[in-house]
């Protein structure tokens, strides 16, 4: 495999992403002079921060998953409920939404004064770990909705047809048909939420109530800002990077390859279901929905009272044009490094070397895990004396943001592409197709996924702060920087105007990539 | 979607286009992003500067004061600025430990009483108090003391110590106020504390959203409020053992290839024309008295300040932060 060109590419590309990661370590070893410092291993402040870090991500995925099944279900067994697109739309929305949006969001609807807190029992109160579980629930429910909802679609027609025929009851169905097409995917689903409630940082302070609300994230940030120690930084971030990362192996371990789907996206066969369920779908449903639209409908009065000029209206579109060029260039890099490296990937898989399939999707995924403050650090302490980052920084910007979505590339394209190869590998290796024939075959295959995913790591590249803030330079502003600036200069009101115009163009970039779908 | 393109292509052409290419003298500047950003002083200093000197004025912005002299620190004596403008009193120290730092040699006697400056490397430029700000209409009868507020049963947000400036200076507050009770104090607070934020805009905008009755954030907050948006009822509460300051500092670095033009530089930040900017861009008092400034600033509480050496406060940091975080958890 490591002669055919086009695993090589792929190849070459893991050992790229991996060599940035091991510069951005030596940028900060080299700094520092110093290794980790190990002491730290031993304070208690560490342990209990480990702790709460873990506990929030596992309880945060647990209630993540285990609600977005009924709802997923839902849309499944009721395909022509209402809105069921924009529905779809807005679950990748409230994956992307802005820090801002969802802590105001939550306070002007749970706080102290909140729309909704008068009718909540007296003792309610928004922060403490309810309120983090809240807020990540908020974001990755409607993310795990739409993972499972896929999942579903892939049941093939005609093991409901059999199931019919076998005169299957619902408990049969649920445990022969639904579970094992959910199962494939449900530990990543859920691993892949732990992991990045487990690098949540901002929305954990806000929400979380006081110093008892601490995650590993706040002390990285500690370490590498406020206090510059490069030593204690080093031994979170290897702390992180190995709790992280053995969850992670774990995961991608205990994960089969789905046996199922013939798929195609338009399901001719689905069992019908009676009016109570129906009913209850139509409730649960309706329940996420409203849920989903609180906050952004809690943005509202902050975008009317906001003090509308030319100025504002201009920096918005200038900041929006950035965003969306440094968004899109990002995520075209990711989606075709994603493409290539998943092709040495799917010929280990083909070959059954397992042990090698699991090294290189652990290596393709390691910038999930690896904090992304420690990479930005590492990358501008090594660079910094290297060359001009006040002028080239924006060429940083692009590359870290690459490496940053590429994980969600892959997580949301492998599973489509190993089915393709176990599906059809074999007939037309058979044919002896031209490689132009084989492309065109496979892109007709994968073009839903490849477009979903496109749009999904688009709004993430659009909606990045962290790298931005270190790596920009001030006479370039995106979008989000922007909003962060209106709010750091006690323009509250131009920042939820900002924010609402963010959101509009996610919505419409999901729209129209759904419309594209349809027409695939 | 090929328009579109186009547009924001073009957009972004335009928006480069700015950058200018002067062949005179280029003072380069580090400093925080919300000063240089539009609403920010820094557009205004740039003209103002450049009318005189002959020069074209090069702001490098970094993230905030902290980052500033985290670059320093990486770049050492490689460091292109001639000046660093943004680090507060906080930070002075440490900054000079990486022995970059030029003298002044600016006459400081003119500048405010209040900040009884003396410090030889560094120039102040601007200042603040902290404070807790609420809405009088909500609140008729605002706390007097930090120790009625703590007392109290008052919904309160603040930042965290360890991320955030403002929470460092009001760690600084309480640890003044109270000395040896200080972890008793920070356990009555916890009582009645909504959350603590990382940064000061996520604590300022929930604090906007009603999600607490006061919030920590600057004396002149209230005049932001008054002047842009014509609305008076955010007020800052006075308290009578003293507030903690923090102070903006500027100071020319000793590897600038033309210390003349940088101390022209530290010269006109304390000068009456730069000092009128200041405090209606960055929301700041000036260093300088006798300053013109919006009416408003005159309904602005003007407390005295609290006992407490700004050295001791950045030596006990670690120890206080150690405190904080064990006396703080609920």
């Amino acid at each position: 495999m490591f002669t055919k060109p086009s695993n090589i590419v792929g190849l070459l590309f893991i050992l790229i992403i991996s060599c940035v990661t091991v510069l951005a370590f030596q940028g900060l070893i080299g700094f520092s002079q110093n290794g980790a410092d190990l002491a730290l291993l031993q304070d208690s402040y560490f342990h209990s921060i480990l702790l709460f870090s873990i506990k929030q991500a596992l309880l945060s995925a647990l209630l993540s998953t285990l609600l977005a099944w009924p709802i997923a279900r839902a849309i499944y067994y009721y395909p022509n409920i209402y809105f069921k697109q924009t529905f779809l739309s807005l679950s990748l929305l409230c994956f992307v939404l802005p820090t801002l949006v969802l802590i105001t969001g939550f306070v002007s609807l749970l706080g102290l004064s909140g729309f909704i807190t008068p009718f909540l029992p007296e003792q309610w109160s928004l922060y403490g770990l309810q309120g983090i579980l809240l807020a990540h629930v908020y974001m990755n429910l409607p993310f795990a909705v739409r993972a499972m909802h896929q999942q579903l679609q892939n049941i093939p027609d005609s093991s409901w047809i059999l199931a019919r025929q076998l005169k299957f009851s619902r408990w049969q169905r649920f445990c022969m048909i639904e579970i094992p097409s959910l199962s494939a995917n449900l530990g990543l689903i859920f691993g892949f939420i732990s992991i990045l409630c487990f690098n949540s940082f901002a929305v954990v302070l806000a929400l979380g109530g006081g110093p008892q609300s601490t995650t590993l994230e706040v002390a990285i940030y500690q370490a590498l800002k406020y206090d510059f120690n490069i030593p204690e930084a080093l031994t979170l971030a290897w702390s992180q990077f190995a709790i992280a990362g053995i969850f992670f192996v774990l995961l991608y371990r205990s994960n089969s390859v789905p046996w199922l789907s013939k798929d195609s996206t338009q399901k001719l066969w689905i069992p019908s279901i009676g009016k109570t369920t129906k009913g209850i779908y139509l409730l649960i449903y309706t329940g996420t929905f409203v849920f989903m639209l609180m906050p952004l409908i809690a943005l509202l009065p902050g975008v009317l009272a906001a003090n509308y000029s030319i100025d504002l209206i201009v920096d918005v579109l200038q900041a929006l044009s950035l965003t969306l060029v440094l968004g899109a260039l990002s995520a075209v890099f990711a989606m075709l490094m994603a493409y290539c490296i998943m092709l040495p990937i799917r010929s280990a898989a083909q070959h059954r070397q397992l042990q090698l399939q699991n090294l290189l999707q652990w290596l393709a995924n390691h910038t999930l895990i690896a904090p992304a403050m420690v990479l930005c650090v590492g990358l501008y302490i090594l660079f910094l004396p290297l060359i001009d980052l006040d002028q080239l920084g924006i060429i940083f910007v692009l590359i870290l943001n690459t490496l940053l979505i590429l994980p969600f590339a892959i997580q949301q394209i492998r599973a489509r592409v190993l089915q393709y190869d176990s599906d059809y590998a074999l007939l037309y290796q058979s044919l002896k197709l031209t490689f132009g024939q084989k492309i065109s075959i496979e892109w007709g295959y994968i073009k839903p996924v490849m477009l979903s995913t496109f749009a999904l790591v688009l709004l993430i590249a659009m909606g990045d702060v962290a790298i931005f803030s270190i790596f920009g330079n001030n006479n370039l502003q995106t979008l989000p920087w922007l909003i962060y600036q209106y709010a750091g200069s006690y323009r509250i009101h131009e920042a939820s105007f900002a924010s609402a115009i963010l959101l509009l163009v996610y919505f419409l970039i999901l729209l129209k990539i759904e419309r594209a779908k349809h027409h695939a | 979607m090929n328009k579109l393109i186009t547009l924001c292509l073009a957009t972004l052409i335009s928006s480069q286009a700015v950058v200018a290419s002067a062949a005179t003298d280029t003072l380069t500047v580090y400093t925080y992003d919300s000063f240089v950003s539009k609403y920010g002083p820094g557009p205004k200093i740039k003209a103002a500067f450049e009318k005189n000197c002959h020069c074209e004025l090069n702001f490098i912005a970094a993230e905030d004061g902290v980052s500033i002299l985290n670059r320093l620190k990486i770049e050492g004596t490689k460091a292109k600025a001639d000046i660093i403008l943004g680090l507060d009193n906080a930070l002075m120290k440490d900054a000079k430990e990486t022995g970059l730092i030029a003298d002044h040699q600016q006459d400081v006697s003119a500048l405010s009483p209040t900040l009884s400056w003396s410090d030889k490397q560094f120039v102040p430029y601007d200042y603040g108090y902290f404070a807790f700000i609420y809405d009088s209409k909500k609140i008729p009868d605002p706390a007097t003391s930090l120790r009625q507020l703590v007392d109290s049963d008052a919904k309160i947000i603040y930042q965290d110590p360890r991320t955030s400036t403002p929470g460092q200076g009001f760690m600084f507050w309480m640890n003044a106020v109270y000395g040896e009770q200080t972890n008793a104090a920070w356990k009555q607070l916890a009582s009645h504390t909504v959350t603590v934020s990382k940064g000061w805009w996520e604590a300022y905008s929930m604090f906007l959203e009603g999600g607490a009755d006061y919030v920590l954030s600057y004396t002149t907050s209230p005049a932001y409020h008054m002047i842009v948006e014509s609305e008076s009822k955010y007020k800052a509460a006075q308290f009578s053992e003293g507030h903690v300051t923090q102070v903006e500092v500027a100071a020319a670095l000793n590897t600038s290839t033309q210390p003349e033009l940088a101390q022209s530089f530290l010269k006109f930040l304390i000068s009456a024309e730069a000092q009128s900017i200041l405090p209606v861009t960055n929301w700041m008092l000036p260093v300088l008295d006798n300053t013109q400034l919006p009416e408003q600033f005159s309904q602005l509480v003007t407390p005295k300040l609290v006992d407490l050496s700004i050295e001791t406060a950045v030596a006990e940091r670690k120890n206080w932060i150690k405190d904080w975080r064990s006396n703080a958890a609920k």
